[in-house]
């Protein structure tokens, strides 16, 4: 028998907040953290829309640290991390340091020093890039942010698997536990918001102009976020040992690639189908036992269709009866974090029994599919499947498990 | 009893060979892969030396496909993959059936496609930038590439950990394969030399010879790993990869081993400090040895990531002493980047590939240029001359100048001469 590992702690920063009871409230309430861009000036864009994390400070989370020398996603992730830490009830001062590991996953890094880089470039001011660029930049920065910070000395890994890296790093962490080589894992993603991001998916004609609409027929895209989620995990003998509340079990995963196209999921979602063949395996369950389904959900037609090809493909007819929905209709995409912050969704809604709606769906792609619309919803869930996908065809399923099933 | 991971190719690109028995005969041979920079414009930084891979032809390796949509850091893996993927008899038939994956450490991917897509957009406005670029801006595009080019379905992980990414990537496929998610993972590492991280590292005073803002007088550049005088690194290029593969998996399909991997561990440095390095790098080989049940003394040279830094290479020599005890006095020891540089994701896998030549020949390459070494140094088995060593067990190990500390224990697979 494989060693069970549990979330204990849940820490988010958000577009609609921080902080697992608000953001996990917010998310129930149908409520938008998607808003015009604030961050830059987006006046050359056609569009205008963000999810941005708004009004937050650092300092009160990087007490260690210097909050002003550490890049906008190490600050995120580090707040979520003392977030999950304080949630799960641990000190990190009371944990063994060689013990304790960190692993991140991230679309971009920091990608706000490559852009400051960029900007003097092109000013001709070559001579005001300092020594900044390269002890900030590389997006191993922010796992080994998080570990300093917190006093961390166990396995330290970054992940940077684009949109589906929260998953990775968190399917990772498992592995980490299972294997012994630390007796606790903070795992999550983060990611800053950027120009260059949001000039990427512009280009690709991927951004919605008013709002973003899952699972919709008249969807017009994705809106670009950012955020930062950690999960606490630990192996069951441990978080009971010390009377912890444990949301659920981390109970598997299942991860492939398309091999397909950089930016363009296979159209019949063959590497989705696989991940989630994987994970239903790794957990010993058939399709009809999983309950909810955190889609990937971006907004996006090509998405939006591969994935509703690959969940009839793995569920068939019981594709009807599962509900599945897209918390991006609220968050926007919040890239690196994204799976990291529907993972936490998943735990919740398996501690709790309660789904959080896909908002804004007012036509369904397809009308024989539960998109949960509109209203969070009372439901027994036993088990919950958090699938994401990424440019370069990385696919992440990632199950949790009602801790007592 | 858990799974073995066997070594059944390799595949490796570097400023000194396009492939992996060349690049060990080029170590041997004492050759230097540094000249001067001819890959981007130098007025801003001054005549410099860099590891750079001179000439690179893809099409040489890589035939009439398109590589348009393919920046550099992308074509320099396909070249390694494709190396490894023949040299270790996985044929395109067989890729189409059962899966490969590809567990690949990076430290930027390309930076340089990264920022030239931000300055299209912000020169020309944000409808000029490129599509193209985008898609390779993302850390894990290389990863991406590589598999739709080799049809490679497997788990497909993309692993940043600055100079220890290679190890860490190797670690972590090893993890994977351990524990029946894969049955064969190409791991290593990649990293194009580009202005900007090149001008990154000379800013932060990383580079040898870095003097802050001052182009015109550039102090003797030593980048020699562990010599006395050593002032920081010289940036170089590069792409390796190991196929690693379930033993049994390999043996049902016939295929021959080249070595095995015994053991591995990381550790963090959460100091920031020397003596924080030490540490870290001590429990990283204490965790590899006990990983493979092996002691200091079932290990027969040491291969290290140390690249002329002035405190990494006196932190990874003193933690790996530290580990090892006594058997310090007598381990033969290398560093390859006196001859490759230092390629950030790629050194790893240069590392272990290297290694697997030493296995095979029995020749452990000196360190070139290590005529004065630094005083007290606790590994005395550094040399300048190629050794003799009939090894079985070489052990790796990198540290990263953010505190990522990774060993790894490569053996001759039992049974094999």
């Amino acid at each position: 028998m494989e060693l069970r590992i549990a979330v204990t702690g849940i820490g988010l920063v958000t577009p609609v907040g921080a902080g697992r009871d608000g953001v996990w409230k917010a998310l129930l309430a149908g409520r938008s953290g998607i808003g015009p861009v604030e961050s830059f000036d987006t006046s050359r864009f056609n569009v205008h829309l963000g999810a941005e994390v708004r009004n937050f400070h650092a300092e009160p989370w990087v007490r260690r640290l210097a909050a002003k020398a550490l890049g906008r996603a190490s600050q995120l992730a580090i707040a979520a991390a003392r977030m999950a830490l304080e949630d799960a009830g641990v000190d990190p001062e009371d944990v063994a340091p060689e013990r304790a590991g960190v692993a991140m996953g991230t679309t971009s890094g920091e990608p706000l020093e490559v852009e400051r880089f960029d900007d003097c470039f092109l000013a001709g001011e070559m001579e005001k890039i300092g020594t900044e660029f390269i002890s900030l930049y590389p997006c191993h920065m922010i796992a080994a942010h998080v570990a300093r910070e917190l006093g961390f000395a166990g396995p330290n890994t970054m992940i940077p698997t684009a949109c589906a890296a929260g998953n990775y790093a968190i399917a990772h962490a498992m592995d980490v536990l299972r294997s012994g080589r630390a007796e606790l894992m903070l795992a999550g993603g983060a990611d800053a918001f950027s120009r260059i991001t949001y000039t990427g998916f512009s280009r690709l004609g991927a951004i919605a102009p008013e709002r973003c609409q899952p699972f919709d027929r008249n969807r017009k895209g994705m809106i670009p976020g950012e955020g930062a989620a950690v999960l606490v995990l630990e192996p069951f003998p441990r978080a009971v040992a010390r009377g912890a509340r444990i949301y659920a079990e981390l109970a598997g995963y299942g991860l492939s690639c398309d091999a397909h196209h950089m930016t363009a999921a296979h159209p019949e979602g063959d590497g989705a189908a696989r991940a989630m063949l994987r994970a239903l395996a790794d957990v010993g369950a058939s399709p009809n036992e999983v309950s909810y389904i955190s889609a990937h959900g971006t907004g996006t037609p090509t998405n939006d269709r591969l994935e509703i090809a690959a969940v009839r493909r793995v569920f068939g007819e019981g594709a009807r009866r599962t509900p599945m929905s897209s918390i991006k209709s609220m968050i926007g995409h919040t890239m690196g974090a994204a799976s990291a912050i529907e993972a936490a969704v998943c735990s919740l809604a398996v501690a709790e029994d309660r789904i959080p709606p896909t908002m804004n769906l007012e036509e369904p792609e397809e009308e024989d599919l539960d998109f949960v619309p509109n209203m969070a919803r009372e439901h027994r869930v036993v088990l919950a499947m958090n699938n994401a996908y990424a440019f370069g065809g990385n696919n992440a399923s990632v199950i949790f498990r009602k801790a007592e099933a | 009893m858990r799974q073995r991971v066997v070594v059944t190719g390799a595949g490796a690109l570097s400023p000194l060979a396009d492939s992996p028995a060349g690049l060990h005969a080029a170590l041997c041979a004492g050759r230097s892969g540094l000249k001067p920079i001819e890959l981007f414009p130098t007025d801003t930084i001054g005549p410099r030396q860099a590891g750079e891979i001179r000439p690179f032809e893809p099409r040489d390796y890589l035939g009439d496909r398109n590589l348009r949509p393919i920046d550099r850091t992308s074509r320099l893996l396909l070249v390694a993959a494709q190396q490894a993927l023949e040299a270790s008899g996985w044929t395109a038939e067989m890729r189409a059936s059962r899966e490969v994956g590809l567990v690949l450490g990076t430290t930027f991917c390309s930076v340089r496609t990264i920022a030239e897509f931000d300055r299209r957009g912000l020169q020309l406005g944000p409808s000029y930038a490129s599509p193209l670029d985008f898609a390779n801006s993302v850390i894990n595009a290389a990863a991406g590439q590589a598999a739709i080019w080799h049809g490679l379905r497997g788990v497909n992980s993309t692993i940043s950990a600055g100079e220890a990414s290679g190890l860490q990537a190797l670690a972590y496929a090893v993890g994977l394969i351990r524990s029946g998610r894969a049955a064969a993972l190409l791991a290593g590492g990649v990293e194009e030399l580009c202005l900007e991280s090149f001008l990154g590292y000379l800013r932060a005073g990383r580079l040898s010879g870095s003097n802050g803002h001052q182009v015109e007088e550039i102090p003797e550049e030593i980048s020699v790993p562990f010599h006395a005088r050593r002032n920081g690194f010289a940036q170089a290029e590069g792409a390796a990869l190991l196929m690693l593969e379930d033993a049994e998996a390999a043996a049902g399909r016939g295929a021959a081993v080249l070595a095995e991997i015994l053991g591995h561990g990381s550790a963090f440095d959460v100091e920031g400090t020397e003596a924080g390095a030490v540490t870290a790098v001590a429990r990283a080989v204490r965790l590899a040895l006990e990983d493979a049940a092996l002691s200091p003394g079932d290990v027969d040279a040491l291969s290290a990531s140390a690249n002329g830094g002035v405190a990494g290479d006196r932190a990874e020599a003193r933690g790996v002493a530290e580990a090892i005890g006594r058997r310090a006095a007598e381990l033969p020891v290398t560093a390859v980047k006196s001859m490759l540089g230092e390629a950030l994701g790629a050194s790893g896998g240069l590392q272990a590939v290297a290694a697997l030549g030493t296995l095979r020949h029995g020749v452990l390459p000196g360190i070139l240029g290590l005529e004065e070494v630094e005083p007290g140094l606790p590994l005395p088995g550094v040399s300048t001359r190629n050794r003799d060593v009939a090894a079985r067990r070489i052990l790796l190990t990198a540290l990263s100048a953010d505190g990522h500390a990774c060993a790894v224990l490569l053996g001759k697979e039992e049974g094999s001469s």
